[in-house]
């Protein structure tokens, strides 16, 4: 299969689909004229201030994630790492979760307290893993991660049966995660967050490829390891942390689109990236349209629609691959 | 009983005997002598006054926990509030009902905190998670009764219910038929001309709406309004912003809400007409929480703000 005709006309497939599907009944023709600028206020707005900067937002997210979770699983070598394993849910879980408790307000008080949770994990997680030397052990830093969100995790479930406020269950909801925080200024925020860790990401696409055949063999063949694994570590970290803070938690996506682009079309870090970037993005956006969509006025939670969309096909993907 | 430390029954003559029961072997025997001879009293008593006719062919009963706050206000509603020896942590009406011991949550309650109140009755709201608790309590020799309590119709259904377990049959019918008059006049009270479209939104992000299935909503149609998602069958739904956006809604109804929510200045939000103009209609108490006798006045309330609004 020829990659970037088909990522790129994939790509393209969803960003229309996602602006050009909602639950307002709105007809092909009109959402080409609202995108012009032409037709009643209320479609416009619909148009372009809702569904463009939310398909937008689904997209680069997508994309965030699929990158962090190729980046994640080369760094600890483990098939299973995704974008939250490493602490970073229940960290913004509990963030969310200690904010709507303890009244924090503001309209971006609870996003903002969920990435300072994530980013508290980070730090935590990270003062474990690194042992003797300030050498990253990638073995203690996966379960560390693990621990941490557990602990968090605990927390959160103690605060919810202690705690009176009626709100904090539906507190939950917002973690399941989805995109109806998205605004433009969500996305322009995202958008400039997110290119510096997809940059540095990308820049290290070769430095992933080494160590993706191990520590030793990467130190053989040049790579400066330890403060290679930190950079890689913190900006996967930082970039999920940010899509924590615009989308909640949305599972799926960062472990399976890398899976699926090595079966597809190889391991190389330097096209897989970009790869994984384009196919988690067009996943992502056509589940958002899918979740407003199919079962309108009713929304489904989008990680609902990934899971039960892209399973089935990694399935197959999978044993294609086996065999 | 044997568990309890201060046990208090109420004669039906309304005299109360309170009994002490420590540790020591005497008084717990003094204790249980004690309790005998109320629960004789009472037998006598029940004779005296002929027999009452209840549930399984048991007595009244008079020892009773109940596992949702509608069920308490109901039990006090009716004078059956001296038979309340358990409440859910959350029943907070009539506010006599604080003076009950709490038994923790009503749903998937704590069996052991419930057989501890030593109940001859429990009411359970109907629902899934509570068959569990239902079962281990019926395993245990307690009577327990599962009511639904999800529409304004099984206000006086409850009641009646109630009124028969622990004998309080006339209270509870007139409870009920003073409760099922309102609800008629409410329903046949003038309609405004062009009702006023309202989404009762109860959670920003997802966005969370109140169906057609809900008591809310029964609340807001009594009121003279239209519920723009009436016609979803669930209580509560999932929408998107868009969804919203599209069916326009001329007020936003907060329910026990902050008057000026957060999320209302966020960038998504000003699409809907209704919130950039913060249109919204903010109600507080409990009787918008939960199906309760005071509906009645919830509605008369809700009439009167959105009639306010409407000027």
């Amino acid at each position: 299969m020829k990659r970037w005709p088909v990522l790129l006309g994939l790509a393209v497939l969803a960003l229309a689909a996602g602006v050009a599907v909602g639950p307002a009944d709105l007809s092909l023709h009109q959402v080409a004229r609202a995108l012009g600028g032409n037709g009643d206020t209320a479609t416009l707005a619909i148009v372009r201030d809702l569904r463009l900067p939310r398909t937008l937002l689904a997209f680069l997210v997508g994309g965030s994630l699929a990158v962090t979770g190729a980046v994640l699983q080369a760094l600890v070598r483990n098939p299973l790492a995704d974008p939250y394993l490493l602490g970073l849910s229940g960290g913004a879980g509990l963030g969310a979760v200690a904010a709507i408790a303890l009244g924090v307000v503001g309209s971006w008080g609870v996003p903002l307290a969920a990435a300072a949770g994530a980013l508290a994990a980070i730090v935590l997680v990270y003062r474990l893993a690194v042992v003797a030397d300030a050498v990253l052990d990638t073995r203690v830093l996966l379960l560390a991660g693990v621990v941490v969100g557990s602990f968090a995790a605990a927390l959160v479930g103690a605060i919810l049966a202690l705690s009176p406020a009626e709100g904090l269950r539906s507190a939950l909801l917002w973690l399941l995660g989805g995109f109806d925080g998205a605004s433009w200024t969500a996305l322009g925020i995202f958008a400039v967050y997110a290119t510096v860790p997809l940059a540095l990401l990308v820049r290290e696409s070769r430095m992933l490829d080494l160590l993706s055949l191990g520590e030793e063999p990467a130190r053989f063949l040049g790579a400066d390891v330890e403060p290679l694994k930190r950079r890689l570590y913190l900006a996967a970290s930082l970039l999920t942390a940010a899509a924590v803070a615009v989308s909640g938690i949305i599972g799926f996506v960062g472990l399976v689109i890398p899976h699926a682009v090595r079966v597809l079309w190889g391991a190389r870090h330097g096209s897989l990236l970009p790869s994984a970037f384009l196919l988690g993005g067009s996943l992502l956006a056509a589940a958002d349209a899918v979740a407003r969509t199919a079962f309108a006025p009713l929304s489904l939670p989008v990680g609902v629609v990934t899971a039960i969309v892209g399973v089935p096909v990694f399935a197959v993907l999978v044993r294609r691959w086996a065999t | 009983m044997q568990s309890t430390t201060r046990q208090t029954a109420r004669l039906p003559v309304g005299v109360r005997v309170t009994v002490h029961s420590g540790p020591s072997r005497t008084s717990r025997l003094t204790a249980v002598a004690a309790v005998a001879a109320v629960a004789a009293v009472a037998a006598v008593a029940a004779v005296a006054c002929g027999p009452r006719p209840s549930p399984a062919g048991r007595g009244a009963a008079e020892r009773v926990v109940s596992l949702a706050p509608a069920f308490t206000e109901l039990l006090f509603a009716i004078g059956a509030g001296d038979r309340v020896v358990g409440r859910t942590a959350w029943c907070d009406m009539p506010p006599a009902a604080l003076d009950v011991p709490s038994v923790g949550d009503g749903i998937a309650p704590n069996v052991e905190a419930i057989v501890a109140r030593n109940p001859d009755l429990v009411v359970l709201y109907a629902s899934t998670a509570n068959t569990a608790a239902g079962e281990r309590l019926a395993s245990v020799g307690v009577r327990t009764m599962t009511l639904a309590m999800d529409r304004l119709e099984h206000v006086p259904a409850a009641a009646q219910a109630l009124g028969e377990a622990v004998g309080a049959q006339t209270a509870a019918d007139s409870l009920a038929a003073w409760f099922t008059r309102g609800l008629d006049s409410a329903r046949t009270a003038p309609r405004p001309a062009a009702p006023p479209r309202v989404v009762i939104l109860t959670w920003d992000r997802p966005p969370i709406v109140i169906g057609g299935g809900s008591f809310q909503h029964e609340l807001l149609t009594l009121a003279g309004a239209e519920n723009v998602f009436g016609d979803l069958p669930q209580p509560s739904a999932q929408v998107a912003i868009e969804t919203i956006a599209a069916r326009n809604p001329d007020l936003v109804v907060l329910l026990d809400g902050d008057p000026n929510p957060a999320w209302a200045d966020r960038p998504e939000w000003q699409v809907v007409p209704a919130v950039r103009q913060r249109r919204f209609v903010t109600v507080r108490g409990t009787e918008f929480a939960r199906p309760t006798p005071r509906a009645l006045g919830a509605v008369r309330r809700l009439r009167t703000l959105l009639d306010s609004v409407a000027r």
